[in-house]
């Protein structure tokens, strides 16, 4: 009857048409069926605001290859549910509703003749979104492992000391300020330099308002020891933000450490993930960042007190051989002198001992020596008597005298022997040598 | 041995010369004579990396009143 209603007559004039009111009363009819009441839809969250204590958003699905909006609805959730909602999604999740979360939730189709369509939210399943968050957060992680700069930042070295801290937050916020007092009231006065790079941490723009602030810092990097990402803390919030892929590679590629302190204790995001440090809170950020400071106060501290004592026992040790140098000088060369003595007597001893042994047959060796000079001598002496008898008698034999005896003469003219009978000349006067005499003769012819 | 000018060492440096300076004087073979110089040259870095983790109190003052604007 209805669709005879829309085709009836439909070029005449006098046509029945009916009010807008009628036909949107007969759509909402028409879709207040059991098969659109309570029924379970998983769709991604977007534009979740409250107001008046309901909460109005928009359910969607992207087309997975493209990302391209291909189903949109409208869902409203009623402020007697809202509240056990939100309630029971966040002590389950961590989080509270918001966009770019994924959810299964129930409800209905309600068509509101002046509003249009819209699905009214009843009941939410938390661990639906826990799952998905969880997929698309291995999904995010998997894909940094695989370009390989999933470690990067966290396996920085951090810069000796790291007082010069960039600090991405967002102005005023609460976190901001707790980190800032407790980085300043540290007992020990350490020397931070801070300056804050603003950014907004909330909501669909913040990966790319932090993006833009390590950028900023990037900018002037040579100034900076470390960064600092911090917001609120307390208040459940909106994480999803932070699982971007976008802002987690920038993170994870940034050249300083980067500490992410993003106020939540139960759930981990992919930024917790690739930062260099994640603490729980920014009171928590500013607290590691002293322990690091006071450690190297530390230490120094500890090099002192060991130099202290090292220069202590050196000293102490000097004086103490000093004072043995000390009572030693008055002993010490008496002593001296008596070692020396001991010394000298046992080697006299030994002397001693080694020569007695020696000495007597050297003496007995002695004893027989002269009578052994004494029968060399005596030989040797008759030896050279019986040579000298013997040259007596050669000598006999061998002298002119023995020769003049036999009859021969020598003689002289001027001292000299005649030789020859040249020699003479007549008027010479020579001398003839007989054995017993001689005699002077003229030469006549 | 010459000492370089702290000043123109990294924070780093100053702590690898002041445990090289320990040690030396912990070992037997530092005589009494460098005991001097070395504590002088170690009282000097201490001081240095002191300084540079700490603020003294004026300028503690001057980044907490810029804090406060």
């Amino acid at each position: 009857m209805i669709a005879r209603s829309f085709v009836e007559k439909p070029d005449s004039g006098n046509t029945q048409a009916m009010s807008l009111r009628e036909l949107n009363r007969r759509v909402a009819a028409l879709l207040s069926v059991p098969q659109l009441q309570n029924v379970w839809v998983t769709a991604e969250l977007s534009d979740v605001r409250e107001s008046g204590g309901h909460c109005y958003l928009e359910l969607i699905d992207k087309n997975e290859s493209t990302g391209i909006i291909d189903a949109r609805l409208r869902g409203i959730i009623w402020v007697s549910y809202f509240y056990k909602i939100s309630a029971t999604f966040a002590a389950y999740t961590g989080q509270r509703l918001s966009t770019g979360l994924r959810v299964m939730v129930r409800g209905s189709i309600n068509y509101h003749p002046a509003y249009g369509m819209s699905f009214v939210i009843n009941d939410i399943n938390p661990s639906f979104t826990l799952g998905d968050v969880e997929r698309r957060r291995k999904e995010i992680l998997m894909r940094l492992d695989a370009e390989g700069i999933l470690d990067l930042n966290r396996s920085l070295d951090w810069n000796t000391p790291a007082l010069r801290i960039a600090i991405v937050s967002a102005k005023g916020a609460a976190g901001y300020g707790d980190f800032m007092n407790q980085l300043y009231s540290n007992s020990s006065s350490l020397k931070f330099v801070t300056r804050l790079f603003p950014a907004v941490l909330q909501g669909e723009r913040a990966a790319r308002s932090v993006i833009e602030a390590l950028d900023e810092i990037n900018a002037s990097i040579d100034e900076w020891d470390c960064v600092v990402i911090i917001r609120g803390g307390g208040a459940t919030s909106d994480l999803v933000s932070f699982d971007n892929y976008e802002l987690a590679a920038n993170v994870a590629q940034f050249p300083l450490p980067v500490i992410v302190g993003i106020g939540h204790e139960r759930d981990v995001t992919v930024l917790d993930y690739v930062a260099n440090v994640r603490v729980k809170t920014p009171t928590a950020a500013a607290e590691m960042l002293i322990a690091r400071a006071e450690e190297l106060l530390a230490h120094l501290r500890d090099t002192a007190s060991d130099m202290l004592m090292a220069i202590k026992a050196k000293i102490s040790g000097c004086n103490t051989q000093l004072a043995y140098l000390e009572a030693q000088l008055p002993v010490a060369p008496v002593t001296a002198i008596e070692r020396k003595r001991l010394r000298l007597d046992a080697a006299t001893a030994s002397l001693h001992a080694l020569t007695a042994g020696r000495i007597a047959p050297q003496l007995a060796q002695l004893d027989q020596m002269p009578r052994a000079f004494r029968l060399a001598i005596d030989n040797l002496l008759a030896r050279r008597r019986d040579k000298l008898a013997s040259y007596t008698s050669l000598v006999e034999v061998l002298s002119p005298m023995a020769t003049l005896k036999r009859g021969y003469t020598i003689t002289r003219i001027g001292g000299k022997a005649v030789t020859s009978a040249h020699a003479v000349t007549p008027g010479d006067k020579i001398v003839t040598i007989f054995s017993d005499g001689k005699t002077e003769s003229i030469i006549t012819e | 041995m010459e000492f370089k000018n702290v000043k123109e060492l990294t924070y780093n440096q100053a702590v690898a010369e002041l445990d090289t300076i320990l040690r030396t004087m912990q070992s037997d073979n530092c005589d009494i004579d460098s005991l001097a110089k070395y504590t002088r040259r170690a009282s000097e870095l201490l001081r240095e990396c002191r300084s540079r983790l700490t603020a003294t109190d004026e300028e503690l003052k001057k980044i907490l009143a810029d804090l406060e604007k």
